[in-house]
Parts: structure tokens; C-alpha cells; sequence
């Protein structure tokens, strides 16, 4: 008799247990760049999405289910980011997208969210066309060129005066982007263009480039590249006894960085829509998870990923449904507080409402020198 | 003018460089006519192996590079004992996949081991400008320069000069003679492949120190060491430094005068212009392949 009801409770108990486990998860699909030049930067994105899992997991998920992450590697780009949506979407049955980091590719994801009724959000890219095709899944939720440059351009000509200006980038949607946005900004300042050169990514050796702009005669140099171009450039421009003042937009603040290019970075302006030394409480204690968790300093990529999922999830939440149309409609009405302040999206799905920082590298400190609020 | 003599430094000490890392490949694609793929990821390993010795270890620049060729030579011979081995005597194919399938593996399992994060080499020599003239370099790269031109002529000597070398000759240009004269030849398929994976890691060590070694960046390294390979003629030397400065002046210069966002299409029209003009590449004998 106690041995059959000692079988019935552990054969009883093995089923609730069987029944917890079965209880789907709520997947959500990633597409970052894990591989090529820019895959430390994708990187950095999918441990900020960890991270924001993880703790949203340990406060119970969401509807009662946990959230998983399905990642693929899109590599930055076009046409392996879209097979990674399509698989995501097909096999893994996500719910929402998250991705794909380089704007190129992102372009070319968009429409298969749009036909799958999935919706797709990025927190990196930048090319302001993005917002302007009239796809309702698409929401971005980080600053777009045209937005960065209107906020930068006044500074850059009035409190750094920089008059004859070279723009350097690299040579994809992004880069020239831009380019396009930044000249645009500066020339309606009065500031002129000295040089325009576009480089491939995973460039290593900048010599000549460098010679070009030392000829060019530029009292400045814009640059749009991300962490590994980048640093090896203004080693290079180190080595090469330029004397300029640089400004980057991409990921110009970030640990991984001021690591690699050393003494050089020393000087560099960068706009970002995230520095770590931010002083809001929310990034602080972002900052302090950020580093137990990973062992150095979040970047701007690692807060892309992190808002990125607390945005999509809190939408997911209000929703009440996986349904991919309510998630969209929940998305509409996004306010989230961030570490980097607060996103809304307009009608386009451009977020707005959060704050971009100027920093200069300061002996390895990207330290804040003027703050600008997006404005819808 | 000052331009121009600066674009043409650059080129030449890029040439350099880009012959360097196009040594190993000679090797083993020029003279054993095994389709590397894996070029460029056994140039990266090299350098990651580089900066694990000079930046977590500690050792001093030298005694890292003497261990770096060493380790990668050992390794190279391994590669060709256990997989190379196995497909000499069969389709160029078989070779041919067996070497993609390497690059694959070798390049995921850099970055299972080293993350995705670009590594430096620590170097004894300043970074810092150096003029001639109007014309600006660097210490450490006028070091690799000299450094390189080294391990050229080092080369060079072993196999024209060596009685190794002449085996070396003789195994790739006849096989079965070479045999019947009394040559081991699987011992020297297995150096060969050692030395040309201990160039490879050379190159990626000394280059790592002025630009940085990242897993992912292999595929570009052998694209560029085959055009210049290809460009000087299969397994000479002479013709990897010709090639390579070629290549790199051609760049410089384009790069100056007409546009940087191009560069990199320059080495595969100097291929298809090669290919048209001269088949067998700038240095190399005409000669039937085996």
C-alpha cells in the first residue's frame, strides 16, 4: 500500500515535471554578423540580448513561458541574412526578429518579415532609408544618420571648428549613408569637403589613404567605420604623423577599441548613442551586470542588443499573444527606459525621444563632452 | 610629387608584405601542386599564435617567432602525414575539397578558441613616424621589410642550393625517378608542407604585429597570396617578391590617384591580364605538369 502510493506520488510528480518542460518557449530569432569583419561587433549585440534574456527569465519570462534565443549568423550580409530569417522563421518558428545588424542587410530582411507578418527590429542599423519604405514591421530602435547628423553637425562646426573637412567610410549602405547625411549637415554649416574615400571592410593597411588625406589639406576627418577599420586606421594615422582631429561615428567608444588602437585613440571624437560612462541610474546598474556577467564594459552594441529585446519583449507582454500582428500593434505603443534613455516609435517605427552622446577619448576614458536628445 | 613618392613607399613595403605572405603558399601550391586553401588560415593561426606567445605568455618577440615557425612547421608536417598524405595520388578534386574543408575547419576552430576579437603581436620595434624626406614609414615595418627579404633569400638557398632542396626538386618534378634514385619522397612531401605552413605562420606573426590577426580574416589573406602567387609564376621566389611588389605598388597607386573603394578588384585584373599575356606567370619555367 505505501509502496504504490510512494509509485503513484514519484510517477505523478515525474509528470508535472515532463508537463513544465513541455511548455514552449517563446523564441525570438537574432541575426547578427558572427563571422567576418565586423562579427565582434555582432558579437557584442547578441551578449546584450543574452543578457536582457536572462534577466527577464529570471523574473518569469514572458506569458508564464521562458524566452529563448535562436541566433544565426548573417555575416552582414544581404543574402545569407535573409536565408537566416527565412530558417528562422520556418523551422525554429520564432516569433519576432531581431537583426540584422549591417543596414545592407537589414534592407534585405525586411521584406521577408513583412511577408511572413513577423516583426523585425533593429538596434544598430543606421541608413535613414530604412524607416522610409513604408514596411509597418520594420521599427528601429536606435538613431538613424540623418537624425545623428543633424544633432552633431552644430557641434562639430561650433565647439570643435572644424572647417575643411575629409570623410572617410566604409564603402556600404552604412558608410555611405553616412557620408551622405554628415556632408549634407556640415556643408549647410559652412564647412567644406576636402577628400571622400570609401574603403572596403577588413581593410588592414591605410598608407594610402592616409597620404591622400595628408595631400588633401582637411582640418578634420569624419569617419563612419566600425571597431576593427577603425582602430587600425588611427593606429595608422598615429604612425603616419597625421595631426588631425577625427571624428567617427560607428562604434568609436567601446572597450574593444581603445584595446586595440592603444595610445592612438587618444583625442578621437566620437558620437555615439551610447557611452558607458553615462551617468542615468539605469545605466549604471546596466554597467554593473554588464560586467559581472561578461567581464568588461558594455559598448554601444551590447545596449542595442540589450533595449532591443526589452522592447520587443515588453511588446510581446502587452500583446498577450505571439501573434504576430498583435506584437506589431503592442510595438506601436512602445515607451521604454533604457540605459541610454527613453524610446517611443514615431509612425515610420523610428524611435525617438532616447539621447546620443559626443565623448572624446580621454587616457582610454571615453568621457562626455555634449549630449543631444533625438527628436521625432 | 610628394604624393606620389609616398604612394610608391607604401606600395613597395605593402609589396613586400604581401609577398611574404604569399611565401608558404608558393611552396605548397608552386611546387607540390596542393591547392591551399587553407593559406590564410594557417598565416592567422600564426599570428594568434604570435599573440599568445608575446601578450598572455610573455615571451620576447624572437624567441616567439622561433616557436611559432617551429610549432606550425610540426604542425604543417602533421597535416600532410595524416590528411594530404591520403589523397596525393588521386584527382586534383579530391585534394582540392580536402583543402577547402581544412580552411573551414581551421578558421571556425580560431574562432571557437579565440573569439571573434582582433589580436596584435607585440613588437620591440616603434611604432612611431619616421621620415625620409617627404616620405613617412615606420621602424617596425622597415624591420619586417628587411626581416622578409630574409626569409626570402633564405628560402631561395634552401631549395636551389641544399641537398634537401635538390631532393625537394627532384620529388616534384618526377616523383617515381626520384624515388628509384633513393629519395624518400613522403619525408619530403611532409617538410615541404611543413615549411610552407611555418612561412604561412611566420608571415602571419610578423604582420600581426603591425596589423592585427583575427580569425576571420584568412579568406582574404589566401585570395591575395594566390593572385601573387599566381602573378610570379608557381613555386618561385623570385617571382613571389615580383608579384607581390606588383600587386602592391599597382594598388598604391590606384588607390592614390583614382579611388580606394576599388583596390581590392586590382589584383584579379592583374591575374586576367597575366592569364592572357603570360599563362605560366612572370618567373616561372614553361614546363608539361606531371
Amino acid at each position: 500500500m505505501l509502496l504504490r502510493t510512494i509509485l503513484i506520488g514519484a510517477a505523478s510528480a515525474m509528470l508535472i515535471s515532463a508537463a513544465q518542460a513541455q511548455t514552449p518557449t517563446v523564441k525570438i530569432g537574432l541575426i547578427q554578423p558572427l563571422t567576418g569583419s565586423v562579427a565582434d561587433d555582432g558579437t557584442a549585440d547578441v551578449n546584450g540580448e543574452k543578457l536582457a534574456v536572462e534577466e527577464r527569465n529570471a523574473r518569469g519570462g514572458v506569458l508564464g513561458r521562458q524566452i529563448e534565443l535562436a541566433i544565426e549568423d548573417g555575416q552582414c550580409k544581404p543574402a545569407i541574412s535573409v536565408n537566416a530569417a527565412e530558417k528562422l522563421i520556418q523551422r525554429d518558428k520564432v516569433v519576432a526578429l531581431s537583426g540584422a545588424f549591417c543596414s545592407s542587410a537589414t534592407l534585405a530582411v525586411m521584406p521577408v518579415a513583412e511577408n511572413n507578418k513577423l516583426p523585425l527590429i533593429t538596434g544598430v542599423s543606421s541608413n535613414p532609408q530604412l524607416t522610409e519604405k513604408g514596411n509597418h514591421w520594420f521599427f528601429r530602435a536606435d538613431e538613424n544618420d540623418a537624425l545623428l547628423a543633424k544633432a552633431f553637425a552644430k557641434i562639430l562646426t561650433q565647439q570643435i571648428h572644424l572647417k575643411k573637412v575629409a570623410y572617410v567610410a566604409v564603402n556600404d549602405d552604412f558608410g555611405r549613408g553616412a557620408v551622405d547625411q554628415f556632408e549634407k549637415a556640415m556643408t549647410e554649416l559652412g564647412a567644406t569637403t576636402a577628400m571622400k574615400e570609401y574603403f572596403e571592410h577588413g581593410t588592414t593597411d591605410f598608407y594610402t589613404l592616409l597620404a591622400k588625406l595628408k595631400a588633401s589639406g582637411a582640418d578634420g576627418v569624419f569617419m563612419a567605420t566600425e571597431t576593427q577599420d577603425g582602430s587600425i586606421f588611427v593606429k595608422q594615422k598615429a604612425e603616419f604623423g597625421l595631426d588631425l582631429k577625427v571624428f567617427g561615428v560607428g562604434s568609436w567608444a567601446t572597450d574593444d577599441f581603445i584595446t586595440l588602437a592603444g595610445s592612438a585613440s587618444e583625442g578621437i571624437y566620437a558620437a555615439v548613442p551610447y557611452a558607458y560612462t553615462m551617468t542615468t541610474p539605469e545605466n549604471k546598474a546596466f554597467v554593473e551586470t554588464y560586467k559581472a556577467r561578461y567581464k568588461g564594459s558594455p559598448g554601444e552594441y551590447s545596449v542595442a542588443g540589450y533595449n532591443v529585446i526589452n522592447i520587443l519583449v515588453d511588446a510581446i507582454a502587452r500583446a498577450g499573444s505571439t501573434d504576430g500582428e498583435k506584437i506589431r500593434e503592442a510595438l506601436t505603443k512602445t515607451d521604454f527606459v533604457g540605459p541610454n534613455g527613453r524610446f517611443q516609435f514615431d509612425e515610420k517605427g523610428q524611435a525617438y525621444g532616447f539621447s546620443v552622446v559626443l565623448v572624446q577619448i580621454t587616457k582610454g576614458i571615453p568621457i562626455v563632452a555634449a549630449s543631444a536628445t533625438i527628436e521625432p | 610629387m610628394d604624393l606620389l613618392l609616398q604612394l610608391l613607399a607604401n606600395g613597395l613595403v605593402n609589396g613586400t608584405f604581401y609577398a611574404l605572405s604569399a611565401l608558404g603558399l608558393t611552396l605548397v601550391f608552386g611546387l607540390m601542386r596542393v591547392v591551399n586553401f587553407a593559406h590564410g588560415e594557417m598565416y592567422v593561426i600564426g599570428g594568434l599564435l604570435g599573440w599568445v606567445l608575446t601578450g598572455v605568455v610573455g615571451l620576447d618577440f624572437f624567441t616567439s617567432l622561433a616557436v611559432v615557425v617551429f610549432g606550425m612547421g610540426v604542425a604543417g608536417w602533421l597535416i600532410d602525414r595524416v590528411l594530404v598524405s591520403r589523397v596525393r595520388d588521386q584527382d586534383e578534386e579530391v585534394g582540392l575539397l580536402l583543402m577547402i574543408g581544412l580552411s573551414i575547419f581551421l578558421a571556425n576552430s580560431a574562432l571557437l578558441v579565440f573569439g571573434t576579437t582582433p589580436r596584435r603581436v607585440l613588437s620591440p620595434f616603434p611604432t612611431k613616424p619616421f621620415f625620409l624626406g617627404p616620405v613617412v614609414v615606420t621602424q617596425s615595418r622597415l624591420f619586417v621589410v628587411a626581416l622578409c627579404a630574409a626569409l626570402i633569400v633564405a628560402a631561395h638557398l634552401l631549395i636551389q642550393k641544399t641537398a634537401l632542396g635538390q631532393a625537394m626538386r627532384a620529388t616534384f618534378q618526377d616523383a617515381m625517378a626520384a624515388r628509384l634514385a633513393g629519395i624518400r619522397t613522403e619525408g619530403i612531401y611532409g617538410f615541404t608542407f611543413g615549411l610552407g605552413t611555418a612561412l604561412a605562420g611566420a608571415a602571419g606573426t610578423l604582420l600581426g604585429s603591425i596589423y592585427v590577426a583575427e580569425p576571420t580574416n584568412g579568406g582574404l589573406i589566401s585570395l591575395k597570396a594566390f593572385v601573387v602567387v599566381i602573378l610570379g609564376g608557381l613555386g618561385s621566389f623570385a617571382g613571389a617578391i615580383t608579384g607581390g611588389l606588383i600587386l602592391g605598388v599597382t594598388e598604391a597607386l590606384w588607390g592614390g590617384f583614382v579611388s580606394t573603394n576599388s583596390v581590392d578588384a586590382i589584383g584579379f585584373a592583374l591575374v586576367i591580364v597575366m592569364l592572357l599575356v603570360r599563362p605560366y606567370g612572370l618567373f616561372s619555367k614553361r614546363g608539361e605538369r606531371p
